[in-house]
C-alpha cells in the first residue's frame, strides 16, 4: 500500500507545499467523461427498447381463455420466459420459469369471450362480449403456453425477429424467432394462459362467478 | 481546518466522496431481503456487491490517491453496470454521481499550481477558494 503522499510523488522530490493543491483537468477527465456517457446512454437506450412486454411476476396460476372469434388488426407471436415470485407455491418443478409464447394484438375484437382460473377444486369464471357488442382490445400482449383454435392470417411473415416487429407497436427480444401479420382471424379460440397486458380491454356484458366449470372448450 | 484543506488538496477528494456516495445511495434503494437474494443468486447478490465495491473505490481514492486511476476506471464501470443490477442505478442518482465522481477523480492531477504563483504564496493562503485559479 501506499502512502498518501505518493499522490504528489510524479512532480518532483520537493517537499509538497499546501499551497500547490491538486485539481480536476478539464481535458484529462473528459477521456473518461465522454465514452462513460455514451456507455450509460447506450445502456439506457438498449433497456427502454427491450423493456416492452410484461414485466410482473407471475403467479404461476394458468387461466383459459375461450372465445368464438378473435379479430385482429397487428399481429404478433414470439417465445419468451415468464417468471414467478421467489419460492412461489406454484413453481413445482419448473424453478419458477415458464416458457410461454407472447401474442400481441394491436387492436383486437373477440366474440363471447370465456376467462377461468382453476383456484383449487373451485373456478372463478368471467365472461364478457356476449351480447352485440364485442370485447374491444388496445395493444394486448397475451402469455400462454397452449394455443389452439382455426386461424387465418393475412400478409404473415413467419421467421421474423422479434425485435424487427413493425405491425405492432411492441417489440421481443433481440435474437428470437417471432412472426407477424397484418390481420388476423381466429375461431373457436383457446388459449392456456400464464399472463396478459393490455393498454385498453373494454368488457361489455361482464360476468364473473365462482362455479365448478370453467370455460367450455 | 487548514489541516483538512491541505489533506483535501493531496487528492482527488471530491470525486471520491461522490463516488462512495453514489454507491451509498445505491445501496439505500436496495430493499430485497437476504433469503430472496440467496435465491435468485448471484444476479440479486451483485445488486449489492456492485454499490459496496463502489463505496469501497471511492474511499481507496480518498486514501491512497496513488492508485485512483484503477479505481476510478473501476468505479466507472460499476457505476455503468448498477443499471442493470441495482434499481436502474438507485434510480438513476447513484449512477450519476459514481459516474460523475470517477470522472473527477480520473481527471485529478496533483500540483497544479503555476509556477509564476510560488512567489504568490503567502497571498495564495489568503484566498478562500481552493480551485481559484485554472
Amino acid at each position: 500500500m501506499a502512502s498518501p503522499a505518493d499522490a504528489t510523488a510524479s512532480n518532483d522530490s520537493t517537499p509538497v507545499r499546501p499551497e500547490r493543491r491538486g485539481r480536476v483537468r478539464m481535458r484529462r477527465a473528459a477521456v473518461m467523461a465522454v465514452p462513460a456517457t455514451a456507455l450509460t446512454a447506450a445502456l439506457m437506450i438498449l433497456t427502454a427498447e427491450g423493456a416492452l412486454g410484461v414485466q410482473f411476476a407471475i403467479s404461476g396460476m394458468p387461466f383459459v381463455v375461450t372465445a368464438d372469434k378473435l379479430e385482429g388488426q397487428g399481429f404478433a407471436q414470439y417465445g419468451s420466459l415468464d417468471e414467478m415470485i421467489p419460492d412461489s407455491p406454484n413453481q413445482g418443478d419448473t424453478g419458477g420459469q415458464v416458457l410461454v409464447v407472447t401474442s400481441v394484438v394491436k387492436n383486437g375484437k373477440l366474440n363471447n369471450l370465456c376467462q377461468s382460473v382453476d383456484l383449487g377444486g373451485i373456478k372463478l369464471v368471467l365472461t364478457a362480449g356476449g351480447g352485440s357488442t364485442p370485447v374491444s382490445v388496445k395493444n394486448l400482449a397475451i402469455d400462454s403456453d397452449e394455443i389452439k383454435g382455426d386461424a387465418a392470417f393475412n400478409n404473415i411473415e413467419i421467421g421474423r425477429d422479434s425485435s424487427t416487429f413493425d405491425k405492432v407497436d411492441q417489440k421481443g427480444p433481440k435474437g428470437v424467432y417471432g412472426q407477424q401479420a397484418e390481420k388476423v382471424v381466429i375461431t373457436d379460440l383457446y388459449q392456456h394462459n400464464y399472463a396478459a397486458t393490455a393498454a385498453v380491454f373494454k368488457l361489455p356484458d361482464l360476468r364473473m362467478w365462482f362455479g365448478d366449470k370453467g370455460c367450455p372448450q | 481546518m487548514n489541516r483538512f484543506h491541505e489533506w483535501r488538496g493531496q487528492r482527488p477528494f471530491v470525486g471520491g466522496l461522490l463516488l462512495a456516495l453514489g454507491g451509498a445511495e445505491i445501496l439505500v434503494t436496495m430493499k430485497a431481503p437476504l433469503p430472496v437474494i440467496l435465491h435468485i443468486g448471484m444476479q440479486g447478490l451483485a445488486g449489492y456487491l456492485i454499490p459496496g465495491v463502489m463505496i469501497v473505490c471511492g474511499l481507496l481514492i480518498m486514501f491512497n490517491p496513488a492508485q485512483r486511476l484503477f479505481y476510478s476506471i473501476i468505479g466507472v464501470l460499476l457505476s455503468v453496470g448498477t443499471w442493470l443490477t441495482s434499481n436502474i442505478g438507485g434510480f438513476l442518482i447513484g449512477l450519476v454521481l459514481g459516474v460523475t465522481g470517477s470522472v473527477l477523480a480520473f481527471g485529478w492531477l496533483p500540483d497544479q499550481e503555476p509556477r509564476k504563483k510560488r512567489h504568490q504564496l503567502r497571498r495564495h493562503r489568503d484566498q478562500a477558494s481552493p480551485a481559484a485559479t485554472p
